[in-house]
C-alpha cells in the first residue's frame, strides 16, 4: 500500500511541475527548456527556509515560490525580448548556470554531495508533516489547490490574453496588449508554480542534490507536458501520470532496472514522436505546438 | 480641408537588401520606400489611399501604427483636446490613445473563439492581470458580462438580429470562411476605443457579394461613431463609393490628391496605375 502512495505523491508533484509548465509552454507558447532550474531553486529555497529560517510549511512553500518569481524575473524581461528560438536557448543556457552554480558554490549548496537530513516540515507549529501519509494528504491538497488556480486562470480573461500572445502577437500588440508583460506573468507565475514542487519533493525525499534538477530533468518535465498536451487542465494531468507510471509498470512486469531505464527513455520518445505525427496537441490536449 | 486627426511630415523609409553585384559579390543596397511624404488626414472622414503593389501604403501604415520605424519625419495624432507626436511611440500604446488597424493579411485569433476574438479587443482590460481575475471575481463577472453584452450588440447592429456571427459565437475562428474573417476583423475593431481605423485592404480576397456589405460597415463607422476612416484600397468601385478623399502613393510620395474622381481622372494616376 505504501507503494501506491508513494507513487500518487510523486504523481502529485509531477502534476505540480506540468500544470505549470504548461502555462508557459500551452498557453503561452514559449518552449522552455529551464523548468527543471526552477524546480530545483524551489527545492534549495525551500531547504533554506526549512533547515535555516526554520519555517512551517506554509511560509517555506510561500517562501519558496516568491523567492523563485523573483529570480525567475531577472531573467524573464531580457529573454522574453528574444523571439522564438532565442528564447528557448536563452532558457537553456539559464538552465545550464543554474544548475552549475547548484553543483559548485559548495560552500551553500553543498554541491554534489546534496543536502540531507531535511527536516519534516510542521503545520503551523502543531503537527509534523512526516511519514507517508502526512505526505500523501499534503502532496494531494497541494496539487489540487495548483489545479485549481490554474484552472481559474485558464479561463479568465488573462488567460484568454494568453493565448492571444500564443495566436497573433501582432494583432494583440495592435489591440493596445503589452506583450511582453503578458509573457512576464506568464513566466514567473509558472516558475513560481513549479517552485512549490520542488518544495514538496525536498521535504518529502529529505534530500537534494542538483542531479534532480539538471537539463535531463528540464527535458523530462516538458516530455511529461507534451505527451499529455498542453492547453488545457487535463493533458499536464494525464503527461504526469503517464511519465511515472510508465517505469513502474516497466518494473511490475519485471524489466531489471538496467534495462528498464533505458527502455523508458525509448517509450518516451517514441510516443513523442507518434505523437508528434498523428495527435499533435498530445494525448487530451487542445492546442498543438507550433 | 478640415481639421486633420494626423499629420504626417517628410516621413522617409528606407530598407536595406542584400544584392548579388556585377562582379557577383554580395552587397548591401539602400532603397527607399518612403520619401519625404507629407499628407494630412482629415478628421471624421473617409481617406483612400491608393498606389501600385509595392508603392509603400502598408509600410507607411505600419510607420502609423508604430510597427516600423521611419528614418526621419514626424507623425502628429490629434486627439479630441491634443496634438501627441506619435513617431517613437510602441504599437500597443498607439492602440491605446485611439488608433485601431486591421491588417491586409487576417490577423484575427485563429484559436480563439468568435466571442472571444470580440471580448479581447476590448478597450477594457481589467481582468487581463492576473490578480485582478483571480482575487476580484465578483467585479471581473461584471466587466466580462458588459463585454458580452457590448459585442451581442455590435453584432446586431451590423448583421442583423439572429446573425450567423453570433450564432456560431463559439466557434474556433479559424474555422470561418475568409470573407467572414475579414468581417470578423472589422467588426472587433468596434470593441476598442478608438478616434482613428487604418484599414489596410478590407475588401481584397473577399467575396464580391460581400464588399456591399463591408463598405456599409466602413461608412456607419464614420456616420455612426464619428470615427475617421483611412484605407487602402486596390478596388476603385469601394473607392469612388464611399471615400471623400483619395490620395495616391507614387515613388515615396504622395503623388495626386483630392475628391477619388478628380484623382482617378488624372492622367498621371492613369498611366502608372490603370494602365490607360
Ligand atoms: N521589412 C522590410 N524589409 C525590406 N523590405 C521591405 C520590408 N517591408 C516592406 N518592404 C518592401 O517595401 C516595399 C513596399 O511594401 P508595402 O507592403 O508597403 O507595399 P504596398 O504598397 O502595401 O503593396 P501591396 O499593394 O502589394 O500591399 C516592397 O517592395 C517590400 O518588399
Ligand atoms: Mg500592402
Amino acid at each position: 500500500m505504501d507503494y501506491i502512495f508513494h507513487i500518487i505523491i510523486l504523481i502529485n508533484i509531477y502534476i505540480i511541475l506540468t500544470t505549470s509548465t504548461n502555462l508557459l509552454v500551452g498557453m503561452t507558447n514559449l518552449l522552455s527548456l529551464g523548468q527543471a532550474a526552477f524546480y530545483g531553486l524551489g527545492a534549495y529555497f525551500s531547504v533554506l527556509a526549512l533547515m535555516v529560517l526554520h519555517l512551517t510549511i506554509i511560509p517555506a512553500l510561500l517562501f519558496s515560490a516568491i523567492c523563485t518569481s523573483l529570480m525567475s524575473l531577472l531573467i524573464a524581461y531580457p529573454s522574453l525580448r528574444l523571439k522564438g528560438d532565442y528564447f528557448v536557448l536563452a532558457t537553456l543556457g539559464f538552465q545550464l548556470i543554474i544548475y552549475t552554480i547548484l553543483y559548485n558554490w559548495i560552500s551553500v549548496t553543498k554541491g554534489p554531495f546534496g543536502i540531507s537530513g531535511i527536516p519534516s516540515p510542521s503545520l503551523f507549529g502543531l503537527l509534523y508533516i512526516s511519514g507517508i501519509y502526512s505526505f500523501l494528504v499534503l502532496s494531494s491538497v497541494l496539487a489540487a489547490m495548483v489545479i485549481y488556480i490554474f484552472y481559474k486562470l485558464i479561463h479568465s480573461p488573462f488567460g484568454r490574453a494568453l493565448k492571444g500572445v500564443r495566436d497573433d502577437e501582432l494583432s494583440l500588440l495592435s489591440i493596445g496588449r503589452n506583450v511582453t508583460s503578458l509573457k512576464i506573468w506568464a513566466f514567473t507565475l509558472s516558475s513560481g508554480f513549479i517552485a512549490i514542487g520542488g518544495c514538496l519533493y525536498a521535504s518529502y525525499v529529505a534530500y537534494i542534490d542538483p542531479t534532480s534538477f539538471n537539463l535531463d530533468e528540464a527535458i523530462f518535465i516538458l516530455a511529461a507536458v507534451l505527451i499529455g498536451g498542453t492547453g488545457n487542465i487535463k493533458g499536464p494531468i494525464i503527461g504526469a501520470v503517464f511519465v511515472v507510471v510508465l517505469p513502474e509498470l516497466l518494473r511490475l512486469v519485471g524489466l531489471p532496472d538496467s534495462i528498464g531505464a533505458n527502455l523508458r527513455q525509448i517509450i518516451y520518445g517514441l510516443t513523442i514522436i507518434l505523437l508528434m505525427r498523428f495527435r499533435p496537441q498530445g494525448i487530451a490536449g487542445e492546442y498543438a505546438l507550433k | 480641408m478640415s481639421e486633420s486627426i494626423l499629420n504626417i511630415d517628410s516621413i522617409t523609409k528606407s530598407f536595406v537588401k542584400n544584392i548579388v553585384n556585377v562582379h557577383g559579390n554580395n552587397e548591401d543596397e539602400r532603397y527607399f520606400i518612403i520619401d519625404d511624404l507629407d499628407l494630412l488626414v482629415p478628421k471624421g472622414k473617409i481617406t483612400a489611399l491608393i498606389g501600385g503593389n509595392g508603392a509603400g501604403k502598408t509600410t507607411l501604415f505600419n510607420i502609423i501604427s508604430g510597427f516600423v520605424e521611419s528614418d526621419s519625419g514626424t507623425v502628429l495624432y490629434n486627439d479630441k483636446s491634443n496634438s501627441i507626436n506619435i513617431s517613437k511611440m510602441k504599437p500597443e500604446q498607439i492602440a491605446r490613445i485611439g488608433i485601431g488597424r486591421m491588417f491586409q493579411d487576417n490577423h484575427i485569433f485563429q484559436n480563439l473563439s468568435v466571442l472571444e476574438n470580440m471580448l479581447i479587443a476590448d478597450s477594457n482590460t481589467f481582468g487581463e492581470i492576473p490578480i485582478n481575475s483571480f482575487f476580484r471575481t465578483k467585479k471581473n463577472k461584471e466587466v466580462e458580462e458588459n463585454k458580452i453584452e457590448k459585442a451581442k450588440e455590435i453584432f446586431e447592429n451590423i448583421f442583423g438580429n439572429n446573425n450567423s456571427f453570433w450564432e456560431r459565437k463559439n466557434d474556433k475562428a479559424k474555422n470561418l470562411s475568409y470573407g467572414q474573417k475579414r468581417l470578423l476583423g472589422l467588426t472587433r475593431l468596434l470593441m476598442g476605443n478608438y478616434q482613428l481605423l487604418l484599414l489596410d485592404e478590407p475588401s481584397a480576397g473577399v467575396n464580391a457579394s460581400i464588399i456591399p456589405q463591408i463598405m456599409e460597415i466602413i461608412k456607419s463607422f464614420v456616420d455612426d461613431k464619428d470615427l475617421t476612416v483611412f484605407l487602402i484600397e486596390h478596388n476603385m468601385k469601394v473607392v469612388l463609393d464611399i471615400a471623400d478623399f483619395c490620395c495616391f502613393m507614387s515613388h515615396g510620395k504622395i503623388a495626386a490628391l483630392g475628391t477619388p474622381d478628380d484623382v482617378i481622372s488624372n492622367d498621371e494616376v492613369r498611366k502608372i496605375y490603370m494602365g490607360a
